[in-house]
Parts: C-alpha cells; sequence; structure tokens
C-alpha cells in the first residue's frame, strides 16, 4: 500500500514535471516577432486559435497565435459576393492581381482566414486577411505577433540558383493539418516526382524534425508508384486516426498516422477511385444523423459526397473495375464551382465560389 | 521600372478659397520607389487638429485612397497609414501602387477644419504608367528532343520574364498534329509548380493518365500515344508579372515513341575526363535524355580529399551531354562523380526506381542507394599514357 502511494505520488510528480516540460517546450517554440513569409499558401487552425500558414518560397510551416476567440462558430453566417473584388480594393490592387490560396474557419470564433496573394509575379507579397461574419475584411497583422516556425529539411546537396541566387527547386505545400499533437505537410517537388508527407511534432520544437514519408499507390496490387498526396484530413476509423488522402492520380485512400515512421514509405488502401475531370481540390469529414460523410470540393463537377460508412472494412481495390470502385459517392451538382471549402459548424460550411464572370463569392451552405 | 507618375483629373466640390493655403493633394514617390500621396496648404490649425486625432482617432476618415476609378461609395479603402508629419498630412499605402490602376485620393474636411460652414471634399486621381519593358516570351521547353517517350511526365517551360501565377493551366494546350486537342492532359494545381523567379513553370502530365490500372487512364486513354504527333502550344495570352502578355504564341512539335519503362544506368553512360592543368570540360554522355532541372543539380565532382569542386554545369544535345567547367585548372588526382540517384529520365524513371514497379515481376531497381558513383582519373603530365 505504502509502496502504491509512493508510487503514486512518484508518476504524479512525473507527469507535473512532464506537463511543465511540454509548457515549456510551447513557450520557447513560440516567439515574439514578424514571421518572414515569403508566400502564403495553406492554412489550418491548431488547437487555441493557432493559424498554420503554407510557405512554399520559404520550404516552411508558421504557426500564429491568432489570439481570436470571440465570436460564436455555431451562428456566424457569411454572403460576400465578389470578395475578390473587395481584397482587391483593401489591398490597393486591381482584382486581376489578387490570388486567394486557401480559407480556414477558426473554430474558435467563427471568422474566417484566408492566405492571399497580392500581386502574381513572384514578388507577391503574402497577406493574411480574417473576415468576419459581419463582412468586415481586414489584415491579420503579423506584425510583434507571437509565432513558431518549423522549416522543411531540404535536399542535401548544393541547389541549382537562379540569378537572385534562389534555388530553382521549390517544394509546393499541397496541403496542411493538424492531428493529434501533430502538423501534417503534403508536397509536391517542382523537379523529381518525389512525393514526401512530413509530420512534424506541435509545437514546433528543436528535438524532432519531424518525420518524412514516402508515398505510394497500388494499383489493383500490380503496379506500385510514388502517389504525391494533393489534398487530405484527417478521421478516425476503428479508434484509430487514420488520414484520408486524395492523390494527384485520383484514388482516395487511407493509412493510419501510426504508419508515418521517419524515412518509411507507405502504401496507403484505395478506398475509392475518383475518375477522371475529377481532381480533388479540398475536403473534410462531417456528420449528419449520426453518420459519417467527406465532402470534397473537386475541379471539374459539384461537390462530392461521400459516406465513411465501411471504409474500416473494405478492401483495397485490386482489379480493374468499372465506374464506381470502392465507397460510393453522390455528387451535389448545384453545388459548382467551389473550389475552397471548410467546415463552419455541424449544420454549414464555408465555400469559395468561383463564377464565371470572374467574381469569387464567400458564402455559407448548408451541409448536404 | 521605370514609372511616370501621372495626375489626370483634379475635382473640388466644396468652394475652398482660391488662396494659396487651398489644401492639394500629391503624390511623392521616394528614392527607393515607395509611394505616399500628401495634402499639402493644410494651415496650422487644421494640422494640429488632425495631429489630436492621430492614427488611432478619425484620420482615417479625413484622408483616405481607393484604387480603381468610378463611385466610391460601398468599396473599402485601401489599406495604410495615415498621419500628420513634417507640417502635411500624408497617407502611406499598405502595399506598394500598381502601375496602370487609377488611385483616387479623398481629402474630407468638415466643421472647423474645412474653415468654413460648408464640409469640403477634395479628390485627384493618380495613375502610375506601366514601364516600357519588352513582352515576355517563351525561351526555351524542355525536353528540347522532337521524339518523346508516350510516358513523358513533364514538360519545363522558361520564360524570358516573370510570369504571372494563378492562371497557367488556361494557356497550355496540347493538339494532335491532326488538330485535334487533347482533353485534360494535365496535372491541373492550385499551388501552380514555378520555380523562385517566376521564369520557369513545371508542366506536369496528369499521372492519372500515364499509370496503368486508374480511372482516368482506362476511361479515356493515355494523354499521349506512341506513333502520333502532336503540338503543345503556350498561348501568347498568358500574362506576365506586370500583366502583359507574351509576345507571340509558342509551339512545340514532337513525335511519341513507345513508353520508357527503363531505368537510367550509369554503367551506360560515357564519361570523358579531362587534361590535367586546364579548364577543359569533363564530359558525360548519356544514351537518353535526361530531366534538364535536375541535370542541373543532382551531379558533384568530388576531390581525392572529399571536397566538392567548384565549377558549372552546361546541359546540351538534348540533355543527353553534360559537362562540367571547373573554376580552377584541373589538378592530377583521383576524383568521383557523385550522382543523386534521384535522377530522372523524361518518364519520371529515377536511377533508385523505375515510375512505376510491376510487383508481379521480379525487383529492376538497378541501384537502390541515394547516390551512385563514378570514379576517374585525371592524369598528371609526367604519368605514362
Amino acid at each position: 500500500m505504502k509502496l502504491n502511494h509512493c508510487f503514486s505520488r512518484a508518476c504524479f510528480a512525473l507527469l507535473a514535471v512532464l506537463a511543465a516540460w511540454n509548457a515549456n517546450a510551447a513557450e520557447e517554440a513560440f516567439q515574439q516577432g514578424s514571421p518572414d513569409l515569403k508566400s502564403a499558401g495553406s492554412l489550418a487552425f491548431a488547437p487555441e486559435g493557432v493559424l498554420l500558414v503554407g510557405d512554399s518560397r520559404s520550404a516552411a510551416v508558421f504557426a500564429i497565435q491568432t489570439n481570436d476567440n470571440q465570436g460564436e462558430a455555431k451562428k456566424a453566417d457569411y454572403n460576400i459576393e465578389g470578395v475578390n473584388e473587395k481584397i482587391a480594393e483593401l489591398l490597393g490592387a486591381s482584382p486581376q492581381s489578387i490570388l486567394i490560396n486557401d480559407l480556414a474557419v477558426n473554430p474558435q470564433s467563427g471568422n474566417i482566414y484566408l492566405s492571399v496573394s497580392r500581386g502574381r509575379g513572384p514578388d507577391a507579397a503574402p497577406v493574411i486577411l480574417r473576415v468576419a461574419p459581419s463582412g468586415e475584411i481586414s489584415e491579420f497583422s503579423l506584425k510583434n505577433a507571437t509565432y513558431a516556425k518549423a522549416a522543411l529539411p531540404n535536399a542535401p546537396d548544393a541547389e541549382a540558383r537562379d540569378r537572385r541566387n534562389e534555388p530553382l527547386r521549390l517544394q509546393a505545400i499541397t496541403d496542411i493539418e493538424y492531428v493529434d499533437g501533430r502538423v501534417y505537410v503534403a508536397g509536391l517537388s517542382n523537379e523529381e516526382f518525389a512525393s514526401k508527407l512530413r509530420s512534424i511534432p506541435y509545437p514546433f520544437g528543436q528535438v524532432d524534425d519531424g518525420a518524412s514519408v514516402e508515398i505510394f499507390h497500388g494499383a489493383h496490387g500490380k503496379f506500385e508508384t510514388q502517389s504525391p498526396v494533393r489534398t487530405f484530413t484527417h478521421y478516425d476509423i476503428e479508434g484509430q486516426t487514420h488520414l484520408l488522402a486524395a492523390y494527384t492520380c485520383t484514388p482516395l485512400v487511407k493509412f493510419p498516422v501510426s504508419q508515418i515512421k521517419p524515412g518509411d514509405k507507405i502504401q496507403g488502401v484505395t478506398v475509392a477511385e475518383l475518375g477522371n475531370r475529377n481532381r480533388p481540390l479540398d475536403m473534410f469529414v462531417y456528420e449528419q444523423n449520426g453518420k459519417d460523410y467527406i465532402l470534397m470540393a473537386n475541379s471539374s463537377r459539384g461537390v462530392m459526397k461521400i459516406p465513411t460508412e465501411g471504409i474500416d472494412k473494405i478492401e483495397a481495390i485490386t482489379k480493374p473495375v468499372a465506374d464506381k470502385a470502392g465507397l460510393s459517392y453522390s455528387t451535389i451538382d448545384e453545388l459548382q464551382g467551389i473550389t475552397q471549402l471548410d467546415r463552419l459548424n455541424g449544420e454549414r460550411a464555408v465555400v469559395l465560389v468561383q463564377t464565371e464572370d470572374g467574381k469569387q463569392n464567400l458564402k455559407t451552405i448548408a451541409l448536404p | 521600372m521605370l514609372l511616370i507618375l501621372m495626375a489626370y483629373g483634379c475635382s473640388f466640390r466644396a468652394e475652398a478659397q482660391e488662396t494659396s493655403e487651398k489644401p492639394r493633394i500629391e503624390l511623392k514617390q521616394s528614392s527607393q520607389g515607395a509611394s505616399s500621396f500628401v495634402v499639402v496648404g493644410l494651415n496650422k490649425a487644421t494640422l494640429a487638429v488632425l495631429e489630436r486625432q492621430g492614427p488611432a482617432g478619425t484620420l482615417d476618415d479625413t484622408f483616405a485612397v481607393y484604387a480603381g476609378a468610378g463611385d466610391i461609395a460601398g468599396r473599402n479603402p485601401m489599406l495604410g497609414e495615415t498621419r500628420v508629419e513634417g507640417g502635411v498630412l500624408v497617407f502611406t499605402p499598405r502595399f506598394p501602387l500598381e502601375a496602370g490602376l487609377p488611385y483616387q485620393a479623398i481629402l474630407r474636411l468638415e466643421g472647423k477644419l474645412a474653415n468654413s460652414s460648408d464640409s469640403q471634399t477634395i479628390s485627384k486621381i493618380f495613375t502610375l504608367k506601366r514601364g516600357t519593358t519588352s513582352a515576355a516570351r517563351v525561351q526555351h521547353i524542355f525536353p528540347t528532343t522532337d521524339t518523346v517517350p508516350e510516358n513523358l511526365l513533364k514538360f519545363y517551360l522558361h520564360f524570358s520574364h516573370p510570369m504571372s501565377r494563378g492562371e497557367a493551366y488556361r494557356h497550355v494546350r496540347l493538339m494532335e498534329t491532326s488538330g485535334k486537342s487533347v482533353d485534360d492532359p494535365f496535372l491541373e494545381l492550385g499551388e501552380e509548380l514555378w520555380d523562385s523567379s517566376g521564369t520557369r513553370f513545371t508542366l506536369l502530365f496528369d499521372p492519372g493518365r500515364i499509370k496503368r490500372g486508374l480511372k482516368p487512364r482506362e476511361e479515356i486513354g493515355p494523354a499521349l500515344e506512341e506513333g502520333k504527333s502532336y503540338t503543345l502550344i503556350i498561348s501568347a495570352k498568358w500574362p506576365d508579372a506586370q500583366g502583359q502578355p507574351l509576345a507571340s504564341d509558342f509551339r512545340k512539335t514532337f513525335q511519341v515513341i513507345s513508353p520508357d519503362d527503363d531505368q537510367p544506368r550509369t554503367s551506360n553512360w560515357r564519361l570523358s575526363p579531362p587534361k590535367v592543368q586546364t579548364r577543359d570540360p569533363l564530359e558525360l554522355r548519356f544514351p537518353e535524355s535526361l530531366d534538364h532541372a535536375m541535370l542541373q543539380r543532382v551531379l558533384r565532382v568530388v576531390d581525392s580529399n572529399g571536397a566538392s569542386v567548384p565549377g558549372a554545369v552546361h546541359v546540351s544535345q538534348a540533355e543527353t551531354h553534360w559537362r562540367f567547367i571547373p573554376q580552377q585548372d584541373w589538378d592530377a588526382g583521383e576524383y568521383v562523380l557523385r550522382i543523386d540517384s534521384a535522377l530522372e529520365d523524361l518518364a519520371g524513371n529515377s536511377i533508385r526506381r523505375p515510375f512505376e514497379v510491376d510487383m508481379t515481376r521480379p525487383v529492376t531497381q538497378h541501384e537502390d542507394v541515394l547516390y551512385s558513383e563514378i570514379r576517374f582519373q585525371i592524369a598528371s603530365e609526367r604519368d605514362p599514357p
């Protein structure tokens, strides 16, 4: 009994030390200053309103404290026509000079964050904007911010450089997401057809530079190829956290995050083949009437709604099959032109819609 | 770029007195090219009131700048900082001004500030004229060869000037020589694959159309078919970073031969060592075209001390010929050419791994290592031949 008591006390003390160490690690990882973003691409939120920004040009991911915890995501509603034009006004540019690269909803406040390029050339300024449900768009200032930076490891060899001494080779960050204490980063090189998925411990510290795995795709049990991940989300399958990833070559796959170990290669289990003219752009998982669905924006059809039922038992697609292999899906035809989406709350999503006249509309839709 | 300041249009709504004290708006440019809108001619009393308001006060309502011409009702003023400095009211934009875009600077003085019973509004439109740079053009497309394998993985498009992002895929087309357009041959990515300078664009074929056993290829076949000829067309409408179109369309016509499923083998390469005490090139010849971009960086010459030999790389002859010219004369001795085995051929087969591994056949990897090495010697002049 006494021994147990001592043991409990020792455990408690150890936990306390570990908790303090964790807190210190978080404090040490973050610093005050102006994060030196060279570009602002993929966005995601980590806990406590920390915005993650993928910066392909710096080959880095930034975590920036927004201190934005007022508001109610449950009540937020958006309908901003021509949001690209309003952003252009604010940034003192023509709408043609503005690129909206990604959007993410801060789950703490319901405010939307947009990553924007002000300018289309290599000297374009990266800008983060915050959109409130009132429709007010403001710059999320990076001056004197609390932030952390995780540099993605680069090739060991000297890089070929251009006239400005900048590397010709870049790793485009195609998607980032926070899952259970780690930030996952999918990327695609502008030279070799490499396909690295990186897993970085969060908050970014010096202890672990993160694991990098090569992603492969097995077609019909016969051919195996490297397969860059284009967009992904996470989902619990039988108590295990999985990444659901859409490859550049269209299959939708699942793999457990526990497989992501430094230097390993992963072959995802194909759960659906999405077919031609169907390039996934963005996706998330939501629950409706006790069932889970993947909502996926893609380049040429209406948004796809994919029930996850049976994803735990699905066999890898191992034979060439006609049209609908793996998980079935339905297409929501009325949701056309959606280029970005994020979940706002249990009932609604925020979408960015590209219209044929060049306008982009930011609005709320009911989850289908 | 030389920016020429143009001011066209100047409107006064209120009855400001025609005195030397009449406020007017000017656009100033620093020697670094930064622009600011300045109100000169405000009297001291007005400036004192404005200064007391401070940046957090209503200064932004007093002096604001709007991008674009026309009615400003319902529009957002552009971001920037308004302050009183050196006897003038200044608005410094958050971002540099865009050439060719009109900016309306509007000063609204009300009540006492207007020095009149009426409110006073002064506005002026400024436009920075676009510089006269030559039109951008396509300089090279790699691979330069005019016969490519059916499973060609990518093109590199090199431009003379930095280009505009965000609409690359709208301006590239692939046509069969019969005039039939190839549908969706390329992988379209939101994060377009540019280099840092914005002059090199990587255009990947849709891997779903290359890989065997996938729906896109099963549904509509490979993007390229053996035996056919194609033309890649780069539209002149593709804007450069300044928004100007290209000088002209660019076309590259090529013939498609059988797919290449073989990895590059360094044992098939032919190396010609240079002579000692010269800066003659170290030459390497490949039996097939290799990836132009990777050839610039993945081969390294290492001396017997393990140090990299500095020099310049030249790739030619349809990317089958690699030359390395050292900065210093070659010393006699043992050298190693170190090759990153990620180096790919035109179909994405690397030294380390084929693009597609046929799992039903024996393992085909030749060199499952991070680096391959080719050793060579530069003989001293005294060495016997």
